[in-house]
């Protein structure tokens, strides 16, 4: 897939607009409704929060430390990478959500979750706003970031920002899903 | 009559609006880094415009009942803007795209005097608010929004107006009182 580097970014910064908005809109609904879960090991609205929170606290230091440390100039264009792309897919909802296997460690289940957690998440989206601002000052293709399930595996800058705002948009989705 | 009355009338008349938009409490219209030059006419609600330093929230404008609201950095320069644009309270707005509202500018002498009219008033009242954030005193900062735009305090929330005007909610409390 390529695209230019800055309809890539206008596109993630608006697909990141309607996240907030749905992050606020859940914000206003009762403990009891965030709380509730359809079975025993399903998630709850505030477990699918804080699940993207575990994620935003690897993804977003780590971003923005390649950014800071990245000595190349703007590229026009963004190429995706083979298995960026593939990543980035996979994370966005389909038709019929998928049920996709949870790290251990990003799995929110038994945590102590409150109004709280969408807050933080609201936090994170401006932070992620933040960098995609500053990535207009950057080649995406070049600048490579690590991924959080491998340390070998490392992929362009460009693609982990898909990753991050797709992966975001699936589990608003599984939110919603949990309301209706 | 007020140029501001004069345009909504004519793009009224003219059917030249792009689109209405409706949004819920605390929806984002804008975020920071999107390029945005389309105008909004509050028909009913209440906005605030605002920059985010590190964890600060900056109000820099609000828009209400019959204000055009803009981000103004974005529509002039069609360059990303860092403006968030929120809307307070459930909000409805008519959108008109710059390229639409231009032309509509530049299809009469008349249009294009008021523009220039209302381009006036808009560096009349941005030299205003930087003598607001140049003014050390509080109360003089809250005399001088009072004086300008008293349906500020009938539209919006307290807390948003104290970060308007640079004090804590508890300083414009006190200074309200007395």
């Amino acid at each position: 897939m390529t695209v230019t580097s800055e309809k890539l970014i206008q596109d993630l910064i608006e697909r990141t607009r309607i996240n907030i908005n749905q992050a606020e809109n859940f914000s206003s609904l009762s403990a009891e409704k965030l709380n509730w879960k359809a079975e025993k090991d399903s998630w709850s609205i505030l477990q699918c929060f804080e699940h993207l929170n575990l994620y935003g606290d690897f993804y977003i230091p780590e971003i923005k430390k390649r950014i800071e440390s990245s000595k190349t100039q703007p590229k026009e264009n963004f190429k995706s990478g083979v298995l960026g792309n593939y990543f980035a897919k996979s994370m966005l909802p389909k038709e019929k959500l998928n049920k996709m296997k949870t790290f251990k460690d990003k799995n929110p289940i038994g945590s102590k979750l409150d109004k709280s957690t969408i807050e933080r998440f609201i936090l994170q989206q401006k932070q992620i706003l933040n960098l995609l601002d500053k990535s207009r000052e950057i080649d995406l293709n070049k600048t490579k970031t690590a991924i959080s399930i491998s340390k070998l595996i490392k992929l362009k800058i460009g693609d982990t920002f898909r990753v991050v705002v797709y992966h975001n948009e699936r589990h608003l989705t599984q939110a919603n899903k949990i309301l209706e | 009559m007020n140029p501001i009355t004069n345009f909504i009338e004519k793009i009224d008349q003219q059917n030249l609006w792009d689109n209405r938009l409706e949004l819920i409490r605390k929806e984002y219209l804008k975020v920071k880094g999107s390029i945005d030059t389309n105008l909004y006419f509050v028909v009913s609600g209440s906005l605030r415009i605002y920059v985010l330093e590190e964890f600060e929230e900056n109000i820099i404008r609000f828009g209400y009942k019959n204000n055009f609201i803009a981000s103004l950095d974005s529509f002039i320069s069609e360059k990303p803007s860092d403006l968030y644009i929120q809307a307070i309270k459930k909000t409805e707005l008519k959108v008109i795209k710059k390229k639409t509202f231009m032309d509509f500018v530049e299809s009469s002498a008349e249009n294009i005097k008021i523009w220039h009219i209302m381009l006036g008033e808009l560096i009349f009242q941005q030299m205003e608010r930087e003598r607001d954030i140049l003014t050390s005193s509080p109360l003089a900062r809250y005399k001088r929004v009072l004086a300008r735009s008293p349906q500020l305090f009938q539209e919006i929330p307290n807390k948003y107006i104290a970060s308007y005007l640079r004090m804590t909610p508890e300083t414009l409390s006190r200074i309200k009182k007395s």
